[in-house]
Order: C-alpha cells, then sequence, then structure tokens
C-alpha cells in the first residue's frame, strides 16, 4: 500500500506478496478506472459473441459460423445486452428504398459501405446479408454509444441503518434516483467548495498552480540597516530634485523660490 | 350583483360554509358578478345604511358577516366603526391615522380580489414584494373573513424570522388597536406571547411545526399563512409538504403560501396549481451595470465603487453587500476613512456609514433607519448614508431611500456536508435571483442604479438560476427526529419541495439511531420521542434527558441553555486583552463548557447580591442581553423537564467529581464530536469516525494540550476549528457510547489503535479488580 508511485509490479510483488493478502499488483496509474470510457471498452467487449478469445477483430464475428462455447464474457453479455441486441435486430425499420433505420441509434442502417472507422473490420463482408449488415452496424461506434447501459453500483456502504431504513419504503440505492415523491430529488449532496480568497465571481484560479510562496521576514542587522538607509536617502534627494530641480517650474517661480 | 349583495348583508342566511372546495360551481358564479362590484353601488346604499346603523350599537358588525362570504366593503365599514369590532372598544385617535396608511398600501386595493380567490380555493399563493404590505395586511383580511369567534379556530402566519414574528405581531396588534398578547399574538422559540382571546397568532415556521407534533392535523387552525416562502427555510420546506398532506384530510383548512419572488409559479404547480394573486409592489425601473472584466479583489473593488458613486452620482443612498461581520466591518472603517479624505480633499458631501449584520445588536441594527447626514454647510452637497450588510437585506429587511447597490456577488452559506458531518458557513457566489432580488433593491422610492462587481458573462454563465433551499444544505437529524415525530414514515416519497440528497438522509437516520432517538428498524423509541418534546438539537437534548445519571442536570441545564444563544464573552477591538484576562477570571482548566458554566454561576450570585447587572456585565466583558436571554431559555427548558419527569439534581459543589460528572454528561449528547490529538507534540486533532484536521479555536480557555476533546461546533474559517472544547478521558466514551465507539467499526488508524489500547486498560483493570474480589 505505502509503495512509491514509480515502483514497478515485480518488486511490489517481491516486497509485499506475503505482507497482505489482497494487496493489488497493478500500480496506481495502471489501473483503470472502473465505470468509466464506455466507447472504448465497453465496444471493446460487445462483438464476443464469438468468443474465440479474439476479442478486439470484429473479423471473427462474421467469420465463425456459430459461438461455440459460452465463456464469462458472454454470460455477462446475455445479461446485460441480449434484450437490447433483440430490441435493436426487431426494431429494423424497412424503409420504402430498402434503407433501413435503426431505432436504437436513429441511423441509417447501412449494408454496403462501413463506417469509416470500421472499414478494415468489414473487408470481407461487402455483401454480406441484412442481417450481417445489422451486425456491422451494431458493432458501430455511434450504435454502442446509444445503447442503454448499465451502471456501476452505487458505492454506498450496504450495511448502514440509514441504507436499509430507506429501501425499506423502497429507494434503491443503484436505481441514480433521489428522494421525493417522484424520486425527483438530487442524488448527491450540495457540494462545498471553502473559497479563501478575495477573487472576484469570474475569475478562476488555475488547478495546477503552484500555491504562493510565503514572503519570508528576513532579520536585519546594523549593516543592513545602514545599508536601507543610505538608500531611502537618496531616493528622496532624487525625488527632490526632480521636483524643485525643475526649470520650467523655476522660470515661473523665480529663482530664489526653490531651495 | 342584486344577489350578491343581499346575501352577504342578510344576517338570516348565516349558513356556515366550511367546505369550499364541494362548493365550486356557487362561487365561480359568485365571482363572476362580484368583479364588476368592488366600488360603492349607489343603487344599493339602503343595504348599505342598513348595516352601518347596526354597527352603531353596541353589536359588533362582525356579528352580521357571513364566514367565507364577506367583501372588502363590509370590511372596510368594520374597519371604519367608532369601536373595535373586536374589543367593542372605541378606538384610539392613533388607530384612524395608521387606518388611512393602511389603504395607501398596494395590496389594498386588491383586497376584493384576494377575497374572491381566497373564497374559491382551498390553497393560495400569493406574491406581493416587500413593501406591499402583505405580510401586515393579508392576515388581517384573513381574519375579517374567518371570523375566528364563530369556529374558535386561529389563524397563524409563520415568519423565517423570530425578530419578524415579533415586529410584525406588534404592529398588527397597533393596527387592530388590540393589546399584543390579547388578540393578536406571537409565539416563537422559548416565547409565547398568546392569550386565550388570540385569534391572530404570529410565529416562526419552526414554532408551528413543533405545534404540528402534538397536533397532527393542526386542528387548533382554520387558515395557515406560509410567509416568505420564498426564502425557503428548512421549517417552511416541511411545513409545506407537511399541509399538502393536511389538506388533503382536512378540507376546511385553507393554506395561504406568500412569496416576494416572482418565481411563484413553482410553488403554484407544487401545489396542485393553485391560483396566483400578484401584487406589484412600488417598484421603479433599476440600471444594471457590469464590470467589463472580473475583479481581482471584490472587497477593495466594492469600496471603490461606493466612493466612486458618492463622487460622481446624485442624491441617493447605497446599499452595500458584503458577506460576514468582520468583512462588513472592515469596509465600513475602510469607506469612513477614504470619505473623510474625499471631504477634504474634493468638496464632497458627508456620508455615514452603518454595518448590517445578525449578530449586530438590535440598537445599532435600528441606526441604519436613520436619515442621511444634512449637507456640510448650507448649499453644499447632499449627504448620504451607505449601509453595508449581509443579504439580510435582500429580501427580509426594507430600507427606503436606497438608489444605488453595490453587489460584487457572494453571500455566506450554510452548506452540510453529510460525510464529514461538518456544517460550515461558506462565502460562495450569489444565484441570479439573488441577484435580481439585491438588484430590486434600489428601486424602491425611485429609479435606481445596481453596480455588479463582474461580468454580464459571469452573471449568465457562473451564477446558479436559485439559491439552493435550506433543506438540501442542512444536517436533517433534528427535521427527522420531528418527522418520526409528526407520524411521517416514509421519508423516501415524503412530497418535499426539494427533497434532500439520500445521503443526508441516511446520515440523519444513523446520527438519531446513534443517539438511541431511533432504533436499529428506524422506529421511534421513547428517548427520542422524549427528545423531540426540546425546541433543541437531538444531541442536546439526550444529553439533557441523561444528565440524572451523571448528578448534574441542574448544571447541564445551564450549560445548554449557554450554548443556545450568542456568544456570551464580548471581546470590543479595543479592549481585547483586558476582556480575555476577564475571561481568565472565570476559565476552568478543563474546558469551555466549564468555563461558561462559571461564569453563569457569578452572573447568578451577583445578581442575589442585588448588583447592577448591567454594569457588572459591562465590567466583565459579558453579554448582558445574551446571558439573560440563556436564563430565560433555562427557565422554559426546566419548565419542560419538569413537565416530562426529569429530575433537576446537583451533587453539591465540594464533591470532588463535581466537574468529572459534567464532562461525563457531555458525553452523553455529544459523543459523535470527539477529536483526538495528532501525535505527541501537535496542535493538530483529528474527529473522531469523520477524520477532519482541527484546530481548537483560539477563543478557547484550555492552554494544556489534551489528547481527547468533546467539542460543541466545528467552524470552518481559513482553517478549520473546533469551537468551545473540554476535556474528556477515552475510557468514558467506551462507557458511555459503546455502541459508537465500538473498536471494531473503526477503520485502522491512530484513534483505533488509541481506542484499543483503552479497551485492554479497562479490561485489565477490571480483571485485577474482579480476582480481588
Amino acid at each position: 500500500m505505502d509503495t512509491p508511485a514509480g515502483s514497478t509490479v515485480d518488486v511490489d510483488v517481491n516486497v509485499d506478496a506475503d505482507a497482505d493478502d489482497d494487496y493489488d499488483e497493478i500500480p496506481l496509474q495502471h489501473k483503470r478506472p472502473f465505470g468509466s470510457g464506455l466507447h472504448r471498452k465497453t465496444v471493446a467487449f460487445v462483438p464476443a459473441s464469438a468468443s474465440d478469445g479474439c476479442l478486439n477483430s470484429t473479423d471473427h464475428v462474421n467469420t465463425a459460423a456459430k459461438p461455440k462455447q459460452l465463456d464469462v464474457a458472454d454470460l455477462y453479455l446475455s445479461m446485460v445486452l441480449s434484450k437490447d441486441n433483440k430490441t435493436a435486430n426487431e426494431a429494423v425499420q424497412v424503409g420504402e428504398t430498402g434503407a433501413a433505420i435503426c431505432e436504437v441509434c436513429r441511423l441509417p442502417l447501412e449494408s454496403e459501405p462501413a463506417p469509416a472507422g470500421s472499414s478494415d473490420v468489414d473487408d470481407g463482408n461487402s455483401s454480406s446479408s441484412k442481417k450481417d449488415g445489422g451486425k456491422v452496424h451494431e458493432n458501430s461506434f455511434a450504435h454502442q454509444v446509444c445503447l442503454p447501459h448499465s451502471y456501476p453500483p452505487s458505492a454506498l456502504d450496504r450495511s448502514r441503518m440509514g441504507l436499509s431504513y430507506l429501501s425499506q419504503y423502497g429507494w434503491d440505492p443503484d436505481s441514480r434516483k433521489g428522494l421525493g415523491a417522484a424520486e425527483q430529488g438530487i442524488t448527491f449532496p450540495v457540494k462545498a467548495t471553502p473559497k479563501y480568497n478575495n477573487l472576484g465571481v469570474g475569475i478562476h484560479v488555475p488547478k495546477n498552480l503552484p500555491p504562493p510562496r510565503e514572503k519570508k521576514e528576513r532579520l536585519l542587522d546594523a549593516g543592513k540597516v545602514r545599508k536601507q538607509a543610505r538608500k531611502d536617502k537618496r531616493k528622496a534627494e532624487r525625488i527632490h530634485q526632480q521636483l524643485f530641480g525643475n526649470q520650467d517650474l523655476e522660470k515661473y517661480l523665480g529663482p530664489g523660490a526653490l531651495g | 350583483m342584486t344577489d350578491y349583495n343581499s346575501e352577504s348583508s342578510d344576517p338570516t342566511k348565516g349558513v356556515k360554509r366550511t367546505n369550499m372546495g364541494e362548493d365550486g360551481t356557487k362561487d365561480s358564479k359568485r365571482i363572476k358578478t362580484a368583479n364588476g362590484d368592488e366600488k360603492y353601488n349607489p343603487y344599493l346604499a339602503h343595504q348599505y345604511e342598513d348595516s352601518s346603523s347596526q354597527q352603531n350599537g353596541f353589536k359588533s358588525p362582525l356579528d352580521q358577516l357571513e364566514r367565507h362570504n364577506t367583501t372588502a366593503l363590509q370590511m372596510s365599514q368594520a374597519e371604519d366603526g367608532e369601536r373595535n369590532p373586536w374589543t367593542g372598544e372605541p378606538h384610539s385617535q392613533q388607530y384612524f391615522k395608521i387606518l388611512q396608511s393602511r389603504r395607501d398600501l398596494p395590496v389594498h386595493k386588491q383586497r376584493q380580489e384576494f377575497l374572491d380567490t381566497y373564497h374559491s380555493t382551498q390553497i393560495l399563493v400569493f406574491v406581493g414584494e416587500t413593501g406591499s404590505g402583505k405580510t401586515t395586511q393579508i392576515p388581517q383580511y384573513v381574519l375579517f373573513d374567518e371570523l375566528p369567534f364563530q369556529t374558535g379556530k386561529l389563524i397563524a402566519c409563520t415568519q423565517p424570522r423570530r425578530v419578524a414574528a415579533m415586529s410584525v405581531a406588534q404592529r398588527v396588534a397597533n393596527e387592530l388597536d388590540v393589546k399584543l398578547g390579547e388578540e393578536v399574538g406571537y409565539s416563537i422559540r422559548f416565547e409565547n406571547k398568546t392569550g386565550p382571546k388570540t385569534m391572530l397568532k404570529y410565529m416562526t415556521d419552526g414554532q408551528l411545526l413543533r405545534e404540528a407534533m402534538h397536533d397532527h392535523d393542526m386542528t387548533r387552525y382554520s387558515c395557515i399563512i406560509l410567509d416568505e416562502a420564498h426564502e425557503r427555510t428548512l421549517a417552511t420546506d416541511i411545513l409545506m409538504a407537511l399541509l399538502k398532506q393536511i389538506a388533503a384530510r382536512r378540507k376546511d383548512l385553507k393554506i395561504i403560501v406568500m412569496s416576494a419572488t416572482l418565481d411563484a409559479q413553482k410553488f403554484q404547480s407544487y401545489f396542485y396549481n393553485a391560483p396566483l394573486l400578484a401584487v406589484p409592489g412600488r417598484t421603479h425601473p433599476v440600471e444594471i451595470f457590469y464590470t467589463p472584466e472580473p475583479e481581482r479583489d471584490y472587497v477593495e473593488a466594492s469600496v471603490r465603487t461606493v466612493l466612486q458613486i458618492h463622487a460622481t452620482e446624485p442624491e441617493g443612498d447605497i446599499l452595500l453587500f458584503l458577506t460576514g461581520e468582520e468583512e462588513i466591518e472592515d469596509a465600513c472603517r475602510r469607506i469612513s476613512l477614504e470619505v473623510d479624505d474625499m471631504i477634504r480633499e474634493s468638496d464632497a458631501g458627508p456620508m455615514r456609514v452603518y454595518p448590517l449584520y445578525g449578530t449586530l445588536p438590535p440598537a445599532q441594527q435600528q441606526r441604519i433607519f436613520d436619515k442621511a447626514p444634512e449637507p456640510l454647510r448650507k448649499g453644499g452637497r447632499p449627504g448620504r448614508k451607505c449601509i453595508v450588510s449581509t443579504n439580510i437585506a435582500e429580501t427580509s429587511l426594507t430600507i427606503d431611500g436606497i438608489v444605488y447597490v453595490v453587489d460584487p456577488g457572494f453571500s455566506k452559506q450554510k452548506i452540510y456536508n453529510p460525510r464529514s458531518r461538518v456544517e460550515s458557513l461558506l462565502v460562495s457566489p450569489i444565484s441570479k435571483a439573488s441577484a435580481q432580488q439585491r438588484a430590486g433593491r434600489a428601486g424602491r422610492t425611485r429609479p435606481g442604479k445596481c453596480f455588479r462587481l463582474y461580468t454580464e458573462k459571469a452573471f449568465k454563465k457562473e451564477l446558479i438560476e436559485q439559491t439552493y433551499p435550506e433543506i438540501l444544505r442542512s444536517n436533517l437529524a433534528n427535521t427527522v427526529l420531528e418527522l418520526k415525530k409528526l407520524g411521517v414514515e416514509d421519508l423516501v416519497h415524503f412530497d418535499l419541495m426539494d427533497p434532500p440528497a439520500p445521503e443526508t438522509m441516511m446520515r440523519a437516520l444513523e446520527e438519531l439511531n446513534y443517539l438511541a432517538c431511533l432504533d436499529d428498524d428506524g422506529e421511534l423509541t421513547k428517548l427520542g420521542s422524549l427528545a423531540s418534546e426540546f425546541p433543541l438539537d437531538p444531541a442536546v437534548a439526550v444529553m439533557l434527558i441523561s444528565s440524572p445519571e451523571f448528578y448534574c442536570s441542574n448544571e447541564m441545564l445551564s450549560i445548554t441553555s449557554l450554548l443556545s444563544v450568542p456568544s456570551i464573552w464580548i471581546r470590543p477591538n479595543n479592549a481585547r486583552k483586558r476582556a480575555d484576562e476577564m475571561k481568565a477570571q472565570f476559565a476552568h482548566p478543563d474546558g469551555d463548557h466549564l468555563t461558561l458554566l462559571n461564569a453563569y454561576h457569578a452572573f447568578k450570585g451577583a445578581e442575589q447580591q442585588g448588583t447592577d447587572m448591567k454594569q457588572w456585565c459591562h465590567e466583565h466583558f459579558l453579554s448582558f442581553r445574551h446571558l439573560s436571554s440563556a436564563d430565560n431559555v433555562r427557565a422554559q427548558l426546566k419548565r419542560i423537564m419538569e413537565t416530562h419527569d426529569i429530575e433537576l439534581i446537583s451533587t453539591p459543589f465540594q464533591d470532588k467529581n463535581y466537574y468529572i460528572n459534567i464532562r461525563r454528561a457531555l458525553l452523553a449528547g455529544f459523543f459523535m464530536q470527539v477529536a483526538m490529538r495528532e501525535g505527541s507534540n501537535s496542535k493538530v486533532y483529528k474527529t473522531v469516525k469523520d477524520d477532519q484536521l482541527v484546530m481548537i479555536h483560539p477563543s478557547t480557555v484550555v492552554t494544556s494540550p489534551y489528547d481527547w476533546v468533546v467539542y460543541n461546533e466545528f467552524v470552518l474559517t481559513t482553517k478549520q476549528y473546533v469551537r468551545t472544547v473540554t476535556n474528556i478521558r477515552p475510557e468514558w466514551l467506551l462507557e458511555i457510547a459503546p455502541i459508537y465507539y465500538d473498536v471494531d467499526s473503526f477503520e485502522k488508524g491512530e484513534i483505533k489503535s488509541a481506542l484499543s489500547r483503552v479497551t485492554e486498560k479497562v479490561r485489565r483493570r477490571q480483571a485485577i479488580k474482579g480476582s480481588g474480589h
């Protein structure tokens, strides 16, 4: 737990392997945040209906004849996505010209040219059937983003007494809903941001600004004090010169006026 | 038309119609005819004659009226009579003078319209700006229509603030020419000025909520008026949800929701699209100015703006909004100094600067109504006054003569964080609604100007639409306890206008659970029910209830009272040192709670010797006002304790456990507000379970660095402080609050290991004792 941020995985394991059982071997900076990046991660999972283990390539989806086994990923997908897949397939509307529109993402279902992003995927299947085209479309980025997806469960501690009371009256912590007659209330407490300065409304301090350096109080010895006094005196003389050594002024006031 | 008038003046037709909702058809018909009939109708003069002749007798004109079927005209006649229609006494001279001014109020013009709408509906939303007269007049209009002597039911009008409830009640008593506390009264926390004759009752919203705990249907009232609903205080929000429920059960209860801002549609839709009635305020156009660039220092900028206005703008007073006491006092000083310079250098007019904030003594608050100073010499530039205020001048207080408003865009807001359980006052940007409200203050007497110290872009993009209502920013422990007592079980679907976050609600439930006010299933316990009887925070109430177990209920009663009033210590800027010396006289080395108690005992002791208490307090740098109100609070709480048979006991002062008992008793309520010192040389403490790093507030008398302290409040300024602390021993925690201090429930850390050590120690000591037997 206390390993420095830069240490590598194997070092960590060597040091701490038996110190702590549930020690996580992946350094924090390499960990993927849970629940973030729907586009990248979920998309990679969807075509696994053909699960050969090669999750990245959608070629397998189209070339493989049948799914061989059900693995964990399949199971997960059948729970999370099966319904949506079905509805998506059923929702295909065939237009008069034959161009169907997907109900989920409201984009036309293209059968011949694949979307630019997945053109390499679709190389061998340019004359695929409508169903295959649907599948290609399903794998497309735009479609994936539009799919309703499940959220990670709420981080609330399930053993809390307050939670059990609220769930007794029908509030589900994972529903992403608040309280109220229609559960329309806010879901998270209002956040407080303390303000330690006098900056006006509309000024924002950049977050990564280094904190202002505190001025150190200097201790002056006799020499420094004398030096400072000399400096001040010179400054005063200069100002005096500027004000009273002015020729224009002398012209108006007469030479005797300034002294 | 004929039908309308004869119906209302016919005394034989006095059928009480209590249920307006079911009689909708008749009502709507009547209103149609009524619209053209607001003015005096000369063709029906004989009928008016009729009623006025009866008025001359001893009979009250009100006896002729039919409840929920009166007209503005009848009421005016009743008000114009020689004798007071409510008491039968002759009217005083002053009465008619006030009556005249009342008739000039904007709301008076719509009296008939108001009555018509009021008759037609159960719930009514009324919008009128401050100064329209709604707070004083509408309850009186209702009074003349509800005729409480017929039903024996009262009219309640709630106010968010105690001072408002008191002063408005006094004003209305004057207007009705009755004595305060008789026909018109008020009821606020720790003070009830009502009598058996009371018909109209001004009260704080919290007070009405407390009453509802014993009267779930609010059967004492025939009409409830929620004033200043736009302020959205916690209690008003709860009341609105509650009244919504009650209104469904009690069709005879009428509800008026009064708001000063025009966003009343939200209220309207919340109350099943109740009819809305708006009274235009007396307002003038206000020109609004923004800065082209954001300001670097808003205090600096606001001081400069005030001075610029003074130098360049024509006559008219200035209102500057700042955030807190310190900032306001500082700005006042700076403005005064600068103005002195301006007078000397550029012949500027005189300017008087007044601060205004909640904790200012009333006499000083009153000074803001002083007239602006005269010009320094005849024909010189006019003087003006400048009021530097917190946002209490935003809606609640009306100061006439303000022409210029300076708005830096900040206010102090209470915010509660349920995760760290910290309630703090933070400076934060205001909302758009609040900015508009502030600007509106400039147009009360004549067209004005508002100077906003931010850009227009910032106004549009940075400011939120509405200020978060208090319910979203508060600790709800007290509220949940009240709701449980009110019989509200389903806290999930309780129909609040803005329901709080689930986490806040959960935290409140858990806090009450730890205090044993709720059991593990969330049911109200006996202790919880008893605690809700006290107008105190649940923790304080529990502390008070359990104090007899520690043989010091008298002392805890005193401490509780002292903690429920503003600080009794006075520390003037020019005499800080002497004030601190005086405080040190009362100091108890073990903590501030005990020091408070010492000061109170000294106060009572001096009082009994017949000392001039004001002088005594002045000499000792104590607030006479707050000590007296603590005394008053104490008497009230004592009465509650007596009615619930809570023993009042003390140990003799010489008892060596006298102070120890008190310190232990503090923990019975405040065991969730304990902090442990970080390390042996550190000044930093860490709060138990919430893990907040805090320091002890410099105002403390505690000098030795104790390892464990109990604190009264958490203060967040530039640093995190705990204020009013007292030294305790960790063994007590395990003994007094074993569930909360169950070592296994703690997260790994210093506090956990410290507690385990203590547990071990206690266990060993007991084992030794056991073996000794």
